[in-house]
């Protein structure tokens, strides 16, 4: 066997994948040839030390959470599917969508919220069903969702704000909401619009997602201005499965002390 | 104990069992987002991808063939996805070596950084490696994909495959050893060993 023909087989030999009668005069070659003895020993150093390289843990509980909505919302009917041609990410539904369609979604639902307002304080027909308004609620919800997913997918942090700010309006919001805002939490580059988002989460505090999502949240954040917000809004709920996290935290030297004095605190408040 | 297959678990999607895709991904979103760190230097582009390759498969499910290895259609769904998503989005500032590992929390940095340096280096090597060249050591070292496997995702011969393999750990372990304080003669068994005792 000759030089040239040692390299494809050197891929195999590194695996253990060579076929006995292979291996045998790829051996041989090796003894014989100081050259490619010398590459054949440093690949197989470099394929240990990449053996050494551990694999990049994913956050399950924020990604299984992502999934069920977006397999719920599929179930649904509410998704069908990424776009041709181009991703699809349930919190990056409305990434598309263009300012023509945001502002007819927000002229529709000014004009749902103006019949709803109208039949409110029109005398109400005697004969006016029920059936009709919950229809008209579920709609003005639904819009008010469709709106505001679209604020948090705008690159303008403002907007992002008006998008964080509409969830209150919304009652009940949806898991897409919900995970949206988490995502939010997690991802938006500005500080003003991850602290806003932690007040959006608190009147969903009671969901064992929003929860999770806060306490997850806590460490990756960088700025301590929300970190400690992350912090009262954890001792504020009372979040006692956050104590380990807070633990953590109070004995982070890379760490604002002002955080792992906060972290000390809630964590003695909590119990 | 006998374990569904993935490809039986992928016909039941494919014929309406939605709900089986929860098992699916179990098996195999850290796959996933481990493959997509490493090709898009970024944690949060690879969550982001890996929600959108599965529902890329809720909504192709019926072009999956029976006989089909679910792992190589699945990583060949990453691919696209992957490919898509820089098509319509600026490129990524990628994160590097000391953001795409997650460090505990407590050491001293000092410490930490003499300890993780060998390591850190090779993974800068690996993120410093053409895309192309990239892909296909962490899809076999990493991944543990065999060479037919491989093939069969690229669409090449698997006798090309192990040429590009090699060509691409000689190059990987040439940028290592240009990055070990500038010292290409520097021994690389010295680094494994100190990796080991890490």
């Amino acid at each position: 066997m000759r030089c040239e023909e040692i390299h494809p087989h050197l891929a195999d030999h590194l695996a253990g994948s060579l076929l006995p009668d292979v291996a045998e005069q790829v051996a041989d070659h090796l003894r014989g040839c100081p050259a490619c003895a010398a590459e054949a020993e440093g690949l197989q150093d470099t394929w240990q030390m990449l053996g050494t390289i551990g694999p990049h843990t994913p956050d399950s509980t924020r990604m299984r959470a992502r999934f069920a909505a977006s397999l719920d919302g599929f179930q649904g009917g509410l998704i069908s599917g990424p776009p041709e041609g181009g991703p699809y990410i349930v919190t990056r539904r409305f990434s598309r969508v263009s300012a023509y369609a945001l502002q007819f979604a927000a002229a529709a639902a000014a004009i749902i919220i103006g019949i709803a307002i109208g039949r409110q304080t029109a005398p109400a027909p005697a004969t006016t069903p029920d059936a009709q308004l919950t229809m008209l609620r579920d709609e003005l919800r639904e819009m008010r969702q469709m709106v505001t997913l679209s604020l948090l997918q705008q690159t303008s942090a403002s907007e992002r704000l008006k998008g964080v700010s509409f969830t209150n309006q919304i009652e009940q919001p949806d898991s897409q909401v919900t995970v949206a805002l988490l995502d939010t939490l997690m991802h938006d580059p500005n500080v003003n619009v991850r602290l806003a988002t932690i007040d959006a989460l608190k009147p969903m505090s009671t969901r064992d997602v929003v929860r999770r999502g806060v306490i997850d949240a806590l460490p990756r954040q960088t700025s301590p201005l929300v970190q400690i917000a992350l912090i009262d809004f954890i001792v504020e709920k009372n979040g006692r499965e956050a104590a380990d996290t807070l633990r953590r935290l109070s004995m982070d030297d890379m760490l604002d002390a002002a955080v792992r004095a906060r972290a000390r605190q809630g964590l003695q408040q909590i119990g | 104990m006998l374990t569904v297959t993935d490809e039986a678990l992928m016909m039941a999607v494919r014929d309406g069992d939605l709900a089986k895709l929860g098992l699916l991904f179990e098996r195999h979103h850290a796959a996933l987002f481990d493959f997509l760190t490493w090709m898009t230097g970024n944690r949060s582009a690879a969550e982001d991808l890996v929600q959108d390759i599965f529902l890329r498969i809720l909504k192709y499910r019926v072009t999956y063939r029976d006989g089909g290895s679910f792992e190589t259609w699945l990583y060949r769904i990453a691919r696209n996805a992957r490919a898509d998503y820089f098509r319509t989005r600026e490129p990524l500032e990628p994160l590097g070596v000391e953001a795409l590992s997650r460090p505990e929390p407590g050491l001293n940095p000092m410490r930490r950084l003499e300890a993780d340096r060998d390591q850190a280096r090779l993974k800068r090597a690996l993120l410093e490696l053409r895309e192309d060249k990239r892909e296909l050591i962490v899809l076999t070292r990493f991944r543990g994909m065999s060479h037919q496997q491989i093939a069969e995702l690229l669409g090449i011969e698997t006798g090309a495959i192990k040429v590009r393999i090699h060509r691409a750990l000689k190059e990987l372990r040439d940028i290592f050893l240009t990055l070990s304080d500038g010292n290409p003669s520097c021994d690389v068994k010295k680094s494994t060993r100190t990796l080991q005792i890490i």
